[in-house]
């Protein structure tokens, strides 16, 4: 991407007057040499795999090592029963984000967004929002453009995988990237799009990678619910014109150094945290002693 | 993809996938050696699944990912997963991929950095910098003057531009190497033109192995 960082990309959308997913698209056709409505065709694909992936996600079953699935079934059927604790759009933002990693789980196919351990927030709250406002297809692949944009401007700062940057790599720029997405969709301003996306990214800076006998179940699958929640949150207040003190570019800086600070321990290779509870720590025991 | 991690599963299947096109034919024995975080969550990142998957020639996406290791018994890939202290310096989930066919074996070094993409750090000894995201061509030949400007002239002839390049050897008049990668695909012909270049010993093309599906 020609682009390097959320400042650039907001000098350009301000001197251009272009909306962020057309700024995107153009730079995607540019660098592979291809139409521009063949590269949107391609999120238009990706889109059909994602919302496939949470109606398989909520259909399942257990996962192989039976310690996750059917928590987004029973959020929505709870929800469909009138007893909500947040209104409909977040109750489903939450259990479709957490279909996608149940299905990951059982190693169904799904779309890296950016990772698949943080698969969830990017279709869950699209997929919550398109019903909730009727978007179509059309318009709501065009949030995931920018999803997908911003999660490379990111990317070409941080290495995004818990083994290097612990959780806050992984989760914390699915939200930051699904914020920037339905701030985009909502109609917020490019500049509050990277509003949404720094606030809802800086509030999840120190999250550790310490999964449960390294499967990507515990706490994975649940926490993508929970920062879906952060996603809405974020969009929530950016399109309330609520500003983020620190830039994007700066916050994104701020992720990497915490992830280098952090001890091996807490990203990703399950010799702390939750996996060195003792119930982390029996689980695992259970887990790979019987097979 | 077919999780249950892009760095883990994604990752590590792409970089076993790039051992096995450089190997050039079925192989028949595996050994992969884990370091770090790819050793610590292995069994339920699906990482031994997803090295030997890669070592079969599968894609991130084939659903029989997660049946590669009856898979490799079926096929008669016998196959060994272990632990490797690699050092401080060294990636947390960098992997040694020694393949073994009939006629040739290969030794491939590599990290997967996140979300699915790979760097690979050394082929059969050598030092280099490979995210295999671009079309690519790995050259193996006898150092001697003028195999470098040959083969940016077949290059240049079919109009295509180098993105990059990197050119290295053991020792002068030993063995060397040249990693080529391209804006587009160089067509087979010219590849099979490469191979019958003086002094060149094999010639490898790796096309966006790690670069999503290549779009059309």
């Amino acid at each position: 991407m020609a682009l390097n960082n959320f400042a650039d990309l907001l000098i350009e959308a301000d001197k251009t007057g272009r909306a962020l997913d057309d700024i995107f698209l153009e730079e995607e056709a540019a660098e592979r040499e291809l139409p521009r409505d063949r590269v949107f065709q391609v999120f238009l694909e990706r889109w059909a795999v994602m919302k496939d992936s949470v109606r398989r996600g909520l259909a399942g079953g257990k996962s192989f090592s039976g310690l996750v699935g059917g928590d987004a079934r029973k959020i929505i059927e709870f929800t469909e029963g009138g007893d909500i604790a947040g209104g409909r759009l977040l109750a489903r933002s939450i259990a479709y984000s957490i279909a996608v990693l149940e299905e990951n789980s059982r190693m169904g196919i799904i779309v890296a967004a950016p990772t698949a351990g943080a698969a969830g927030m990017v279709p869950g709250t699209l997929l919550a929002m398109a019903e909730e406002r009727g978007f179509d297809d059309a318009h709501t692949a065009r949030g995931l453009v920018v999803a997908g944009g911003f999660g490379a401007l990111i990317a070409a700062k941080a290495e995004l995988s818990g083994a290097a940057g612990g959780c806050q790599a992984e989760q914390g720029v699915g939200a930051s990237m699904a914020a920037g997405a339905l701030t985009f969709l909502l109609g917020g301003t490019p500049r509050m799009s990277v509003h949404a996306s720094a606030l809802t990214l800086q509030n999840t800076l120190g999250l550790a990678c310490d999964p449960v006998a390294g499967l990507v179940e515990v706490p994975c699958v649940v926490r993508n619910g929970f920062t879906a929640m952060l996603a809405v949150t974020g969009a929530q207040a950016a399109l309330a014109g609520v500003e983020s003190v620190i830039p994007m570019d700066e916050v994104v800086e701020a992720m990497v150094k915490i992830g280098e600070a952090m001890p091996r321990s807490l990203k990703e290779t399950a010799d702390g945290g939750l996996a060195m509870t003792p119930t982390g720590c029996r689980i695992r025991n259970e887990l790979y002693q019987i097979r | 993809m077919v999780g249950p991690s892009s760095s883990h599963t994604a990752g590590a299947c792409r970089l076993s996938r790039v051992a096995r096109l450089l190997l050039e034919e079925e192989p028949v024995e595996a050994r992969f050696e884990l370091h770090s975080a790819f050793a610590k969550t292995m069994r339920g990142h699906g990482t031994d699944r997803a090295l030997v998957a890669g070592a079969l020639g599968m894609e991130v996406d084939d659903p029989r990912l997660k049946d590669a290791l009856d898979l490799a018994r079926q096929r008669g890939l016998g196959f060994v997963l272990k632990p490797k202290n690699m050092g401080p310096e060294a990636h947390p989930n960098s992997v040694a991929i020694h393949l073994k066919g009939p006629t040739r074996a290969i030794s491939v070094l590599g990290a997967s950095i996140g979300g699915g993409m790979i760097e690979i750090r050394e082929v059969d000894g050598f030092p280099v910098s490979l995210s295999a995201r671009d079309p690519c061509l790995l050259l193996f030949y006898e150092d001697r003057p003028g195999v470098v400007m040959r083969a940016s002239e077949i290059i240049a002839r079919r109009g295509i531009n180098i993105a990059s390049m990197e050119v290295l050897r053991r020792g002068k008049g030993d063995e060397a190497f040249m990693r080529i990668d391209l804006d587009a695909p160089l067509p087979p012909e010219d590849v099979d033109a490469m191979k019958e270049m003086p002094g060149v010993r094999r010639v490898h093309v790796l096309d966006r192995v790690a670069g999503g599906a290549p779009i059309t």
